[in-house]
């Protein structure tokens, strides 16, 4: 079935600024986090996910990885590696959760605010420059033969980025879903797949393979229509 | 030198490395760029300018790349400096201020800049600046060096020039001072087509080993860097000392010489001195263009060490990552972006963990060969030559679009 608009792929691609913002123990890290700029907090809570992910266990978030590597809170640097990100689709409500879990913390263990870090944490934000790629589909086969084509960046863009950086409700792909098919439960399906469980590798798998079971479906029951027919 | 095209590079690199690549280069197509350093030939900066800047024209970006003209007395401030910059201390005069002063009048008067982007690498140039006021061009300073704990003299007469830049690059975030234009952090990345790094054949291998009477038999520890007192070359001896009292082993310290080094000669006497009744330590000054040797003995090596005191990026431990080698190296700078502790390679502190970890490399090669591979597969994704033209393309773009978060392609 033919969708009413093509899904075109975009891709982005980061240069990333180092601000003036750095912090040298928890107490500073805190307070640097309330103020700063979303574009840093989407940053640092995202990067790695526009990576290859060859090491496994690593945090992909750089605020736990600071608190495990340099100030060895290690209680601390699981709770903020556990966040989920797919929870919040707006990065005010991603930092309130950072700095509750800092909060609890610190509440817990004053003594700790105050330990220096090995290395300061230097806040960054990405300047995200969009790209359009060759690649776009006019249906689920398309689609999915494009999904696989394009890298990891793009499929970023359009699960993360677009709906955190350009605040839309829900990543590109379900609403492309919902728009042309209508379907509801597709869509709803690929928003709750979890990047934390998978890599990026096997979330494009993933979205595939709901989408192609979809495809499925929809060929089987055509068959079985033509059939009574 | 035979100039490689950017297609070769896409056997490398993911191809979503390579397509990203690709669409920026399409973006920016048509601007031109004036790369500037202080040497020609030595030292990493010359080294990536030599790759980076036909790749640049290939792709679009007219690129040219110019060499500031300096003499002896020049170069021996400006490697002052360098060591002040890096937090050595150093004594400054105000005779120092004035010849980079009088030296950065002499180029000013014999260049001019019209192109759309001029990117000055390193502390040596940064005076032309000044020229900022006569072109339309958009200015960029590109540190190579650790300046987070700068000599306060040394900072505070640079500042002065480098506040004047529309932006600055440095390659890890800690690495920056604060400055009121946006600052941002590239990486920096090796060619894995360069004659340094390319693939050699075991033949190829073994002609430089046996040039240089290495024996292959027993293992080889490798240091590849100029002779330098921040590459402490001789705490990589006593190291190898500390080894070779439990494991039969050999080092070797080969660099060639920068022309803005003017140190190198007096501490290539005292690593000759500290070595001098051990055969088994192969002292090699190498000369300029020396790669293919370079390359061959770090592929010949057991363990490749890197036991800087300081280090800007560290592009060495880069190469012999790529090529897949087992690293022990200081944990400063930016090695410790490069080698993920027990991963990627091994960190050490001392020359006795240098030491203690050569010995846990040699004495477990199946561990050694795992670190190995990580390590090329880090390289592969980070730190790859056609990443930084990713970056510097989008640095580009970024230049036409201040206080823009997102830009629309």
């Amino acid at each position: 079935m033919t969708a009413k608009t093509a899904f075109e792929f975009y891709t982005s691609s980061q240069l990333v600024e180092i601000t003036s913002q750095k912090a040298g123990d928890l107490k500073e890290f805190r307070e640097i986090l309330k103020g700063i700029d979303e574009s840093s907090i989407f940053y640092h809570v995202h990067h790695a996910f526009r990576e290859h992910q060859f090491a496994p266990g690593v945090y992909t978030n750089d605020f736990a990885h600071w608190v495990e590597e340099e100030i060895g809170e290690h209680v601390l640097a699981e709770r903020l590696a556990n966040i989920n990100i797919k929870d919040y689709t707006e990065l005010g409500a991603l930092r309130d959760k950072i700095v509750e879990i800092l909060d609890g913390y610190l509440n817990q263990n004053p003594a700790g605010g105050t330990v220096p870090a090995k290395r300061g944490f230097y806040f960054c934000r990405a300047i995200g420059i969009v790209l359009k790629t060759r690649y776009e589909a006019w249906d689920y086969d398309e689609f999915c033969a494009a999904l696989k084509k394009v890298g990891l960046r793009s499929l970023f863009f359009h699960f993360f980025e677009a709906r955190l950086r350009l605040a839309k409700r829900s990543n590109d792909f379900s609403n492309w879903i919902k728009d042309n098919y209508g379907d509801e439960i597709l869509a709803k399906k690929i928003e709750a797949l979890d990047p934390y469980i998978y890599t990026m590798d096997q979330l494009r798998d993933r979205i595939i393979a709901l989408v192609r079971k979809k495809r499925d479906g929809l060929i089987g029951r055509i068959f079985k229509w033509l059939k009574i027919r | 030198m035979a100039q490689n095209k950017i297609a070769e590079y896409s056997r490398f690199i993911r191809p979503q490395n390579f397509d990203e690549l690709m669409l920026l280069a399409e973006k920016a197509a048509g601007k031109r760029v004036r790369m500037v350093n202080s040497t020609a030939v030595g030292g990493g900066v010359a080294e990536i300018l030599t790759r980076v800047v036909p790749l640049y024209n290939e792709l679009g970006i007219k690129t040219k790349w110019d060499v500031i003209k300096g003499s002896g007395p020049f170069f021996g401030v400006t490697k002052t400096f360098h060591n002040a910059l890096h937090g050595i201390k150093s004594d400054i005069s105000t005779e120092m201020f004035k010849v980079f002063q009088e030296t950065t009048a002499a180029n000013l008067a014999e260049m001019s800049f019209d192109e759309d982007v001029v990117i000055v690498h390193d502390p040596q140039p940064a005076g032309l600046i000044a020229a900022k006021e006569r072109s339309k061009a958009k200015w960029v300073w590109r540190c190579h060096i650790d300046t987070s704990h700068p000599q306060a003299d040394v900072w505070d007469f640079l500042k002065g020039y480098i506040e004047k830049y529309d932006a600055s690059v440095f390659s890890t975030p800690w690495f920056a001072r604060k400055l009121a234009a946006p600052k941002y952090f590239i990486y920096p990345a090796i060619d894995p087509l360069a004659e340094k790094n390319r693939d050699l054949s075991a033949a190829e291998i073994e002609t430089v080993a046996r040039k240089y009477k290495l024996d292959r038999s027993r293992p080889i520890i490798t240091q590849i860097s100029r002779f330098d007192y921040l590459k402490d070359p001789l705490g990589v001896i006593e190291a190898y000392k500390l080894v070779k009292r439990h494991n039969d082993c050999q080092l070797v310290l080969a660099g060639g010489g920068a022309t803005d080094d003017p140190e190198g000669g007096q501490v290539l006497n005292q690593v000759q001195e500290a070595a001098k009744n051990d055969p088994d330590i192969h002292i090699l000054l190498l000369p300029p263009y020396a790669d293919l040797e370079i390359n061959a003995l770090q592929r010949a090596s057991t363990v490749i060490v890197q036991k800087s005191l300081r280090e800007g990026f560290g592009l060495t431990v880069t190469e012999a990552l790529w090529k897949a080698k087992p690293v022990v190296a200081s944990a400063v700078g930016g090695i410790t972006l490069q080698i993920i502790h027990n991963f990627t390679g091994l960190l050490v502190h001392s020359i006795e963990g240098t030491a203690y970890q050569i010995r846990y490399l040699i004495n477990n090669p199946q561990a050694a060969k795992k670190m190995g591979e990580y390590g090329r597969e880090h390289v592969r994704e980070k730190f790859l030559i056609t990443r930084k033209l990713r970056n510097y393309l989008a640095l580009l773009i970024a230049l036409d679009h201040p206080n823009e978060d997102i830009i629309q392609g």
